[in-house]
């Protein structure tokens, strides 16, 4: 995905809707053919952002550039973006076919041409057999890959899909990941995406825009904003973990080590900026703790097995400490080792690597 | 089982009028009461003689059809600007609307001679017509409100999305899907007028609609004719209606067959 110029460029854009801001100060870069997804709770600005680059709203202030122009003043009509929309808006008074074949039927595309490409589209997305069920004939999966179709029919330099999945059930859902991607590769187009869900957001994209309250909190690689999320808000939001609430004990060459009220201490490998005494909060992930002692280094907290959730492969621990504070601890199975059981007290380890260290909100 | 009995028993209240009417429409004798002494059409042979009912009717239905047209496009308009307004607009519109239908009719044929008056226009069809639009047009757009209320506006803009301009859009995805609302609110429209009695009477001036022929002819005797009108009339609105449907339903599949041949 190396990148040379971006194909959608946001500089300082603020919407408000009367005195209520919506977006605030958004700056970002999109880049040629990638997936990007605006990941956020229920709210954040995520359809606002989509509306505003394909054309139904404005700007209050800032720019937005597709591929370097400013559109500003270019109707939605003659933008080079395409959505789905997050209700899909398929038209119910046209089948299959007509729907996708809207776009380029209104472009007056001569109707030979516009027949081969259709039936091109339609058995991309595997409903050639379908072209002739009106829109109340199908099945929500089905909706979802006629609206893909009809957006992408036309060749959009830019897909924007809003949520294009929130309606289908877990195993669709699934199945439909997999086609986008597919279809990402076999078009080329760059898609954003939409999604409240952080599997999805995980799954797909080359990189997450997490949103919180009409303001961009973090643009990162997946992995990277799993592993290294720069806000309490970024860690809670994508993913399960533990927070503790501590106090910074000593910042120096090797790190910086935190403590919380009731003795537990935490040593992380970064050095921060901040002094002793202040307070930060700490973010471990569930399958960052362990019960085994594998590492020399490794720090540790007493605790008593609470309660155990077995999900296959894995379980879900919780167990308390000292201080009463409940923590979540995920194991791998692993037949040759030994686990606690409920009632059991126990110690749980976990290495300076995985200390997140995060300023408080 | 009670509620049974008096759904059935409200039915029959509803339907009975109609079953006699239709009866006595095809009874041999002038007698309007029962025992029943046989069929015969005589009553209907006597209505296509009568030259002063039929013209009548052609008022009736000039009047209905210039009134529904009228209607139409007015609400048509109304129901565009009704998709893009906010709440307070929509809120406007309704109580503007709504208020004509709930005021009596005497009201608004007194205001409306009053009105034609002042404005120096001589009672004629044209007064007629514009006295119907106005009792026809807060109708047709309460009916229209409701199914358009389920109209999603987000079509319009995935419409603009895939490159079709303002008008393209109207043409190619508001206007088919509105059309069925229109169809039948210009029926409405149309059946509204064709029976108005209170309001017309005020503003017919020498004109005689049907409805007022009537009347008129009821004034003098209670004829057995007046049992074949009403039987045509009750005939005629069942055509109508039986046509909107099958046009709605025809739509549809006529498009799919076009396109399947070609
Ligand atoms: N036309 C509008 N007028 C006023 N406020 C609006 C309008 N559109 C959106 N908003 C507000 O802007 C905020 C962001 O809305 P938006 O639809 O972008 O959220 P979202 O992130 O897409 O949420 P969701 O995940 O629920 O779809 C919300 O608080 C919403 O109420
Ligand atoms: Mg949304």
């Amino acid at each position: 995905m190396a990148a040379i110029a971006p194909i959608i460029e946001i500089r300082n854009g603020t919407k408000m809707f009367g005195s209520f801001t919506a977006l605030a100060d958004i700056n970002l870069s999109i880049n040629q053919g990638e997936i990007l997804t605006l990941l956020g709770p229920s709210g954040c600005g995520k359809t606002t952002l989509m509306r505003l680059i394909a054309g139904f709203e404005n700007l209050t202030s800032g720019t937005i550039q597709i591929g370097g122009v400013d559109i500003a003043n270019i109707p939605p009509e003659r933008r080079p973006v395409n959505m789905v929309f997050q209700r899909y808006a398929l038209f119910p008074h046209l089948d299959v076919f007509e729907n996708v074949a809207f776009g380029l039927k209104v472009k007056g595309m001569p109707k030979e041409e516009r027949t081969e490409r259709v039936n091109r589209m339609l058995h991309i997305v595997q409903l050639e057999s379908f072209a002739n069920r009106y829109i109340d004939q199908l099945s929500g999966g089905q909706c979802q890959r006629v609206a893909l179709a009809r957006a992408l029919v036309n060749g959009p330099k830019v897909l924007l899909l809003d949520e294009p999945l929130a309606a289908l059930d877990l195993k669709i859902r699934q199945h439909m990941l997999a086609e986008m991607k597919r279809i990402h590769i076999e078009t080329g187009a760059t898609f954003v995406y939409v999604t409240h869900d952080q599997d999805e957001a995980l799954i797909l994209s080359d990189r997450v825009v997490l949103m919180e309250k009409g303001r961009v909190v973090q643009v990162d690689r997946p992995t990277e904003m799993y592993a290294k999320p720069k806000s309490l808000f970024a860690a809670k939001f994508l993913g399960e973990t533990n927070i503790f609430e501590t106090t910074i004990t000593a910042v120096n060459g090797i790190g910086t080590t935190a403590r919380t009220s009731s003795g537990i201490q935490f040593h992380s490998s970064e050095t921060l900026t901040k002094k002793p005494s202040e307070k930060i909060a700490v973010s471990i992930r569930p399958e960052s703790l362990t019960f085994q002692h594998k590492n020399p280094d490794a720090q540790s907290a007493e605790c008593v097995v609470d309660d155990i959730v077995f999900m296959g492969s894995r379980s879900f621990y919780t167990v308390r400490l000292n201080d009463q504070s409940k923590v979540r601890v995920q194991v791998q199975r692993d037949g040759r080792l030994s686990v606690p059981s409920p009632g059991d007290k126990a110690t749980i380890f976990w290495d300076a690597s995985n200390v997140v260290m995060l300023p408080r909100d | 089982m009670l509620l049974r009995i008096l759904v059935w028993a409200v039915l029959a209240f509803l339907i009975s009028p109609l079953i006699v009417i239709v009866l006595f429409s095809f009874h041999s004798s002038p007698a309007l009461s029962f025992p029943f002494a046989g069929f015969s059409l005589r009553w209907y042979a006597e209505l296509f003689n009568n030259a002063q009912l039929g013209s009548a009717v052609m008022k009736s239905l000039t009047v209905a059809f210039l009134t529904s047209v009228v209607t139409l496009l007015i609400g048509t308009t109304a129901s565009l600007a009704w998709l893009r307004l906010g709440k307070v607009g929509r809120g406007f519109i309704e109580a503007v609307s709504v208020t004509p239908i709930a005021l009596p009719g005497l009201f608004v044929g007194v205001s409306l001679l009053v009105l034609f008056a002042q404005a120096g226009l001589q009672l004629s069809t044209l007064t007629i017509v514009i006295s119907h639009v106005v009792i026809a047009l807060p109708i047709l757009i309460v009916a229209m409100k409701a199914r358009l209320a389920l109209f999603d506006p987000s079509l319009e803009e995935a419409s603009r999305d895939l490159g079709a301009s303002q008008f393209q859009t109207f043409r190619r995805v508001t206007l088919p899907l509105i059309a069925p609302t229109l169809i039948s609110s210009a029926i409405l429209a149309f059946a509204v007028s064709f029976d108005e009695f209170v309001v017309t009477s005020f503003v017919a001036g020498t004109e005689t609609t049907l409805p007022m022929y009537i009347w008129s002819m009821m004034r003098r005797t209670v004829t057995p004719l007046i049992n074949a009108i009403s039987t045509l009339a009750l005939l005629f609105s069942i055509l109508i209606l039986l046509g909107a449907w099958l046009i709605s339903h025809v739509r549809r599949r006529s498009a799919v067959a076009a396109r399947i041949e070609s």
